[in-house]
């Protein structure tokens, strides 16, 4: 019956295309198998009252209880006006030069994207507020929407990302060693995306032209102040945040909690917050977190039934038969999430597929090896979902760009960042220690 | 017909309301959030400790109050995050038939069988009047009858959006429009 564990996960590929909530197809597909299962008597359904205890303890998971804080924070500074603000002022601070506008973007995007670590709601905001612009002022629009899609990817990897929390608790690994560990691969990635336009800017300078002056109308003390007032809080906030796990003065679940409320006290002082804001942030956030934890618990009940089957067990004994050792794990563990990424969302991979890779991998590169696979993972998953046909941000982009740009434009304005996004994952790589060097000095 | 898509109505609003409160919830979270981490580096300094085992514990029992009971609101309003390849290009009727064939063979027994596996669980903490094995904790017994209400409550969100998906299909309530899901900028997404 070795065959019913592998088939159950090819079924629930299958079962998931249906297009029902994905946290309810997993248990539906997990009951399914597991009455197999037991018709063919190979599945004891004993096992299946372990759930309540498995649920009790994703209740009580101190990791995951930052999860809320993180998508508050993230909510609050988009709903409350301040990422637009930023968004505006850079454009304004940028826009003088060639290029200024897509930098801006960019910029924007690692910030708001390192808040929210949700890939949708950035490219979202962004779309909206900065593609018309950039359209407008004679940007090329495959560059236009290549810069948009790729900065809203770029909170994969940026901490403090939910995606990177979630990362570290299916791995294993501190949040906070995950979180130091991608800041200088996250850093890279925006890096080159910046390099990137500039290079445009001087060999195709008619693709990025600078802004009309009579928009620049605010100058010297007035632009100074607006830098100061609306730029320099949130980019404090965040900093704060981060620094506070860097330090060690706070956990991630702790800092995320103040930033939460950082967030809040921002938007108070600059006026932008009303009971209305308030109550959409608190909603949004309490859908995502449900949406978030009902995949956990889907999955729970799904990796339940395929342990009882023993397809752990065989993708277990595939897996450390690949030929090629490190190397060769790394290349297949890395395509099969690469493709997985194109139809299931990170939180089923991270659910699902991690915790079946997780034991090979620090087998093979040891524990410390482990936030440097979770880096990898996350830098993967990003150009992932970026890559046409199937990526996600491209879809969402889709959905918001104006009639004028194609989907051909999409496709082609991305190609760019995701040779970029593959240079910089070759990078990490090749070289662990952009990982592994400034965890090793916070500890 | 209409007697069901009365019914359908009555749970909605159940659950708008329970997800509506559980919102609020979020705030307070955040407020005992930020106490335990400022009360243990006030605590330090004072020389007293502000925090204790209840607001910690309170911190994560709020936690689980939100999406246990936030999962069957977020259910209706179509938070869930969907792998919509195909079900983005279907229309009207055969998206309500996908997403009843979904409700009746994955969310009505899975939420079934997990009421089905936890009760026996719950009762027997009820039966102890289990508490935190932490000094000063809090009582265990109703955060873990939660998990039930929550199953509870995602059992009542498929009947209703059973009835409503059952109505299009026989013409008694009209055709969602034709939006796609996958563009809609609202819903959380990776």
């Amino acid at each position: 019956m070795d065959w019913l564990g592998p088939s159950m996960f090819a079924g629930a590929l299958v079962l998931l295309s249906l297009g029902y909530p994905v946290a309810f197809s997993l248990g539906g597909v997990a009951i399914v198998f597991g009455l197999i299962g037991v018709a063919l008597n190979v599945f004891d359904p004993v096992l299946m009252t372990a759930m309540p205890q498995r649920i009790f303890g994703i209740m009580n998971n101190f990791t995951l209880l930052a999860i809320p804080y993180f998508i508050f924070m993230g909510a609050m500074l988009q709903k409350s006006g301040i990422a637009e603000n930023l968004l505006e002022t850079m454009g304004q601070v940028f826009g003088r030069v060639r290029g200024g506008l897509a930098i801006a973007v960019i910029t924007v995007g690692a910030l708001l994207a390192a808040t929210t670590g949700v890939v949708a709601a950035t490219v979202v905001t962004m779309g909206l507020i900065s593609l018309p612009t950039m359209l407008r002022y004679g940007y090329n629009k495959d560059l236009s929407a290549g810069v948009i899609a790729a900065s809203g990817t770029l909170g994969q990897i940026i901490p403090p990302s939910i995606v990177l929390v979630v990362l570290a608790d299916q791995l294993g690994i501190s949040v906070g060693d995950l979180f130091i560990g991608s800041i200088i691969p996250g850093l890279l990635m925006a890096g080159a995306f910046i390099t990137h336009v500039v290079v445009i800017a001087m060999i195709r300078p008619d693709l990025v032209p600078p802004l009309p002056d009579e928009l620049l109308a605010v100058k010297g003390l007035a632009l100074l102040t607006k830098i100061v007032r609306v730029m320099i809080p949130p980019l404090l906030l965040i900093l704060l945040v981060l620094g506070s796990i860097f330090f060690g003065v706070a956990t991630p679940t702790e800092a995320g909690a103040l930033g939460a409320a950082g967030a809040t006290i921002l938007a108070l002082c600059n006026r932008q917050l009303s009971w209305s804001t308030l109550g959409e942030v608190c909603d949004r956030t309490l859908r995502t977190t449900s949406m978030v934890m009902f995949i956990l618990i889907g999955s729970t009940a799904f990796s339940l039934v395929f342990r009882g089957l023993r397809g752990d067990q065989f993708i277990f004994n595939t897996l450390t038969q690949v030929p090629g050792g490190k190397a060769g794990f790394l290349l297949v563990s890395m395509l099969t999430i690469f493709v997985l990424g194109f139809f299931i969302s990170f939180f089923e991979i991270a659910f699902i597929v991690v915790p079946l890779f997780a034991p090979i991998a620090e087998q093979l590169y040891g524990f410390g090896g482990l936030v440097w696979y979770g880096v990898i993972i996350g830098a993967n998953m990003q150009t992932s979902f970026l890559t046409p046909p199937f990526g996600f941000a491209l879809f969402y982009l889709r959905g918001v760009a104006p009639p004028e740009v194609t989907t051909g434009n999409i496709y082609r304005g991305v190609v760019p960042f995701i040779l970029l996004q593959l240079v910089i994952l070759l990078l990490i790589i090749l070289f662990p220690a952009l990982v592994n060097y400034l965890p090793s000095i916070s500890n | 017909m209409n007697r069901l898509l009365t019914l359908s109505r009555w749970i909605d609003q159940i659950n708008i309301g329970i997800g509506r409160l559980a919102g609020w919830l979020v705030l307070v979270m955040m407020g005992v959030g930020c106490w335990n981490v400022i009360g243990r580096y006030v605590g330090q300094a004072v020389g007293r400790n502000l925090s204790s085992n209840a607001l910690i514990e309170t911190q994560w029992y709020l936690f689980s109050v939100v999406f246990l009971l936030g999962a069957a609101y977020t259910l209706g309003v179509n938070g869930h995050v969907r792998v919509d390849v195909f079900q983005s290009r279907w229309r009207g009727r055969r998206k309500a038939l996908a997403n009843l064939v979904g409700t009746l063979l994955f969310l009505l027994p899975f939420s079934g069988l997990m009421l089905f596996f936890s009760w026996k669980w719950v009762v027997a903490s009820w039966r102890i009047w289990e508490t935190s094995p932490d000094p000063g904790g809090l009582p265990r017994y109703p955060i873990k009858s939660l998990i039930l209400v929550s199953f509870v409550t995602l059992l009542l969100q498929g009947i209703s959006e059973a009835i409503k998906n059952l109505a299009v299909l026989t013409g008694d309530r009209p055709a969602e429009p034709a939006l796609s899901d996958r563009s809609n900028p609202t819903e959380g997404e990776p």
